[in-house]
């Protein structure tokens, strides 16, 4: 036994030096020219170390590490943990822009105006105001964004003698004559799993669900064009055109594989998606603007994308935003992201980068001009403080409505998530309109 | 029956001894029974075999009980990913729950031998405390013992998982009985006459006793660390320290943008659940817990 | 970890039986301290403190740290989801303990018994659940029930009968509850079957040798005795089931039926991971902490059960 304890304590000493050397992340302060300074980048964007590979060939001076993250919610937990803590945040995060009030309500994020001010003109407005937050400072540089596209399969459509629908009353007139036509496919699914997908429906309907006037905030989640949104999943729910479970499930994968589920409103993301989850429909596919609430004055909303930004922790934020600088508006950086980490870029002059279409839709030649005009037309959204309150009231209070079918729920579900956000912000002490 | 396997089954060296029970007329009904039982507990791992031996377009096209042929190749892409990050997990996971059941068995034994077997104030007390550390759900240890770590910086390193796990309140009660059903105080009476101190009859005496119990320990805390979830994923940031439940995790949840890896987090379940079942296999005897030993004695 | 230095040359004066438990014991304090005392005395700190906003609450120093009294715990207390998932998990342990406490026994005395071949293979089988991590099992299940990759679904559908979906309305417990039984049965199995071995064969060859059969001996005779083993299975298998979380947290996201408070504790961790609200969930913390002491204890006393505390052989 005494031998066993020997061997622990031997190994823990052991591991003291691993742990030591692979924990000084931001040790240091201002480095002297020329020696080198060491960031590490908290990011999920599939081979996004591959990306900073080129970086770092290029920036002997400048080392950036990645850590790979699971995904936007762990590592804003993660890092809201970290600032609480007072230690342990990275030097830059990837941060999806409805998550950015968030941090900065935190004080997660430094301010970094002074650094990359001038990239304004490189990027829409649209992308530009999710990280200034409308005021003088500036939280992030947009790194990614997702404008929405409605996906479909192109041989149930034509067996069916269907185009893609241009409204929302074709969507679901298209619903009602696939299902019709077979019971067992769906045109779409109303998933009440994913709060960023209702909030760019919303989103293009008109809705900005949080506003800013003066130091009072005002939470407008249901309002008008929202409550359009949901009375009309409601409507397709209540009477079965579309299905009711949730996306992004085993089921769901099958039935994009076996051809139940012929049609998905998602991103400038979503063929890779499509080709993980269901590779043998590849061909088949499709992708068309969003269907409009107005065809006379097209608009659309955004589902995911997110900045690259500076945590509060950093004791290099001048490297750290020259690294930011590069990833998001240099031509190699730009090319890298949307070739090798295939994110869709949020600087305007990306077109460069993304010349032919996703390989699973390699027929749709015109993919990236339909994009682009899809990123064009996106409207303006403001995000709260407690986006992530709102998004779990979406998921649970939707959830209820979705499994219960009736389309009086979906209405009531809104004006729940709307309560819980304002008691929320108000318990918090938020100064909130109306 | 197993007559083979039927030693004495308490960790109890100075147990009544072995009862051998003779072999008996074969009951249909209990073998049936027997069999139902271990049918419903395979069931699943069997789907996983089967489903890890899918390419990913099977996964969710073909019959789900039809087994195919890429189980190697599924295999290959795990190993491909990242450059082998899946092994990476697989040795953190052993360094974690190896090092940590270790440790946890130490302490423990110590621990449980001294609350069994002296008699000194407060010892109602500290094993009262201690009993109650078993109630306390990891959640709630999570994020105070995160903040508290953060701030002698030690998060995001071996040590975050390691020294959280050291300490099982279950460990040392079972210890507890161990020591109380195993080590005879005649024979700790016999080493203090010899003139062996406290240390040295713990070393040369008791833990020997006690051997098979505090293997029973290590086997606990084996296998609670290596199932862990809570404590890793929100200790660490970098994902070469990660432990499989965590990594696994991660494959399966990229967020809305990316295809969930459902075949490598398959393949990697099965994978993960193999040094465990090896472990069962291999150390088969000593998977038995008296939680009522003291008592039965009493 | 001051181990071999600390020699009983200095205490043996003082007598050397006096300082030799707490040195002994002085690991496990130590860790124990650091690692469980110190964070649930900090929970306890962070459920009386809330944030305050200032201004927008946006940029540095908009949030401060302040006192909040009991505000925490007013408000986890009169969330209208909490009541609603303790009754769950209330019901949920109805089910999942007499379930898998029952099967385990069932498992356990059938292996006692003896009279199979298939012993050794059955024992092992059952016991396997016990490696697979919650997160992992609850996954596999998870594929099982959704109606359509599921084979269960396939074989009934062959056979004519639609199979109910089980992720949806009032099956979800009982799918929830499954992978619990699943998952702990082998376990607890092993525990009786490890008691149930220690008993002395004589104890009942003379009862069979007056005619008793194998169901009179397993009533009369063996159950009895390892009733202690049972009450504290019964014991922690009730405290694994008030904490119930990694099997509907995983679940969660293939139904729309499992909440995010659909148990206490899930409630914590939406409230600390999601909501970042760290403040709110550790005073769930703490009122789940102290109810599943009374419960726990508040049954050991019920029991006079004395294998907690049973005194030195």
């Amino acid at each position: 036994m005494k031998k066993t304890f020997a061997g622990v304590l031997a190994t823990a000493l052991l591991m003291t030096g691993a742990a030591c050397s692979s924990s000084d992340d931001s040790d240091g302060g201002t480095p002297k020219p020329g020696e080198k300074v060491e960031l590490t980048y908290w990011t999920w964007a599939p081979n996004m170390d591959k990306v900073v590979d080129g970086w770092n060939t290029a920036h002997p001076d400048i080392h950036v590490t990645v850590n790979k993250q699971d995904g936007g919610d762990p590592a804003v937990t993660k890092l809201l943990t970290a600032i609480k803590a007072g230690s342990g945040a990275p030097d830059v995060m990837q941060a999806e822009y409805q998550k950015i009030p968030t941090l900065v309500s935190a004080n997660a994020l430094a301010d970094i105006a002074k650094e990359s001010g001038g990239l304004k003109s490189k990027f829409p407005e649209s992308a530009w105001t999710a990280v200034t937050l409308g005021g003088e400072a500036l939280y992030g540089v947009p790194q990614d964004s997702g404008p929405m596209m409605f996906y479909y399969r192109t041989d149930v459509f034509a067996k069916l003698g269907l185009s893609a629908p241009k409204t929302w009353d074709d969507y679901a007139a298209a619903a009602r004559r696939i299902h019709t036509a077979d019971q067992k496919q769906y045109l779409g699914t109303f998933s009440a799993n994913d709060p960023g997908w209702f909030a760019g429906l919303a989103q293009q309907a008109g809705a900005s669900w949080w506003g800013v006037d003066g130091d009072t905030w005002s939470v407008a989640i249901n309002d008008a064009a929202t409550q359009k949104v949901a009375n009309y999943w409601g409507g397709l729910v209540q009477e079965g055109a579309i299905d009711n479970k949730p996306m992004y499930t085993p089921e769901w994968n099958a039935a994009l594989n076996d051809g139940t589920q012929v049609g998905w409103l998602s991103s400038v993301w979503g063929p890779g998606v499509l080709e993980g989850n269901a590779a043998s429909t590849k061909g088949k596919w499709k992708a068309a603007l969003l269907p409009q609430w107005d065809a006379a004055a097209p608009a659309n909303g955004n589902w995911g994308g997110s900045a690259t930004s500076v945590t509060t922790q950093s004791k290099h934020k001048a490297q750290a935003a020259e690294f930011i600088a590069w990833l998001n508006t240099d031509p190699a950086g730009i090319k890298a992201l949307a070739g090798t980490a295939n994110v869709y870029p949020a600087a305007v002059d990306s077109s460069a980068a993304l010349t032919a279409p996703p390989a699973f839709l390699s027929d749709q030649s015109d993919f990236y001009t339909v994009a682009a005009e899809a990123a064009k037309i996106t409207k303006p959204f403001t995000y709260g403080p407690d986006v992530n309150v709102a998004y779990s009231a979406y998921n649970d209070a939707f959830g209820k409505a979705a499994a219960s079918k009736k389309s009086a729920d979906f209405p009531a579900a809104l004006a729940t998530m709307q309560q819980t956000t304002v008691d929320d912000m108000k318990n918090t002490g938020f100064k909130i309109a109306g | 029956m197993s007559v083979s396997t039927a030693r004495p089954v308490a960790p109890v060296t100075a147990a009544p001894p072995p009862t051998v029970r003779g072999k008996r007329r074969s009951s249909p009904l209990a073998t049936v029974l027997l069999l139902l039982g271990a049918v419903y507990a395979l069931f699943p791992v069997v789907w996983v075999l089967i489903a890890a031996s899918k390419s990913s377009g099977e996964l969710f096209s073909t019959f789900t009980l039809a087994p195919s042929t890429h189980l190697l190749d599924n295999i290959g892409d795990l190993s491909a990913y990242r450059d082998g990050l899946y092994w990476r997990w697989m040795a953190n996971t052993a360094l974690y729950a190896g090092v940590g059941g270790a440790a946890s068995t130490v302490v423990s034994a110590m621990a449980g031998f001294a609350l069994a077997k002296y008699d000194f104030p407060g010892k109602r007390f500290v094993f009262n405390v201690i009993l109650a550390g078993v109630l306390v759900p990891g959640v709630i240890l999570a994020i105070p013992q995160y903040l508290l770590l953060a701030k002698v910086g030690l998060t995001n390193t071996y040590w975050s998982v390691l020294l959280p796990s050291m300490i099982t309140p279950y460990g040392i009660y079972l210890c507890r009985i161990f020591a109380a059903a195993a080590v005879p105080t005649e024979v700790l009476e016999a080493a203090r006459i010899d003139g062996a101190g406290d240390w040295r009859t713990l070393a040369r005496v008791v833990l020997p006793m006690m051997r098979a119990g505090l293997v029973t320990v290590f086997l606990f805390q084996f296998v609670a660390i290596w199932n862990n979830f809570m404590l890793p994923y929100i200790m660490l940031g970098d994902d070469h320290l990660y432990p499989l439940t965590v990594g696994l995790n991660g494959l399966l949840n990229q967020g809305a943008s990316q295809p969930a890896m459902y075949i490598t987090v398959v393949t990697g379940a099965l994978i993960s659940i193999i040094p465990l079942v090896a472990l069962f296999l291999g150390l088969q005897r000593y998977w038995r817990v008296d939680l009522g030993a003291g008592a039965v004695k009493a | 970890m001051t181990v071999s230095t600390r020699t009983p040359r200095t205490a043996s004066r003082r007598g050397r039986r006096a300082g030799a438990p707490y040195s002994f014991l002085a690991p496990a304090l130590i860790l124990f301290t650091l690692f469980m005392a110190a964070p649930i005395a900090y929970a306890g700190y962070l459920s009386l403190r809330r944030v305050k906003i200032s201004g927008l609450g946006l940029g540095a120093g908009a949030r401060t740290e302040v006192w909040a009294g009991l505000s925490n715990y007013a408000r986890s207390l009169s969330d209208p989801d909490f009541l609603p998932s303790v009754y769950r998990v209330g019901l949920y342990g109805l089910i999942v303990v007499p379930a898998m406490l029952g099967l385990a026994l069932l498992m356990a005395l059938l292996l006692d018994a003896g009279r199979t071949r298939v012993g050794t293979f059955s024992r092992t089988s059952i016991f396997l659940p016990y490696a697979v991590p919650a997160v992992v099992g609850s996954l596999l299940w998870g594929f099982l029930y959704l109606p359509r990759v599921s084979p269960v679904t396939d074989v009934l559908g062959k056979l004519g009968v639609t199979a109910p979906d089980v992720l949806t309305g009032n099956w979800t417990l009982w799918a929830v509850a499954n992978i619990a039984v699943w998952g702990g049965t082998g376990f607890n199995m092993i525990v009786i079957y490890t008691s149930l071995r220690a008993i002395p064969t004589d104890l009942f060859e003379a009862a069979r040798l007056d005619g008793a059969s194998d169901k009179q001996i397993a009533f009369r005779i063996k159950i009895p005795i390892v009733t202690p083993s049972l009450i504290m299975t019964f014991v922690f298998s009730l405290i694994a089931t008030l904490q119930v979380f990694a099997e509907p947290m995983t679940l969660k996201p293939l139904s729309n039926t499992i909440s995010s408070t659909w148990t206490p504790l899930m409630k914590v961790y939406r409230d600390a991971f999601v909501r970042n609200d760290v403040y709110s969930a550790a005073a769930t913390s703490v009122v789940i902490a102290v109810a599943t002491f009374a419960v726990s204890f508040g049954f050991l006393k019920l029991v006079g059960n004395r294998a907690f505390n049973q005194e030195d052989a």
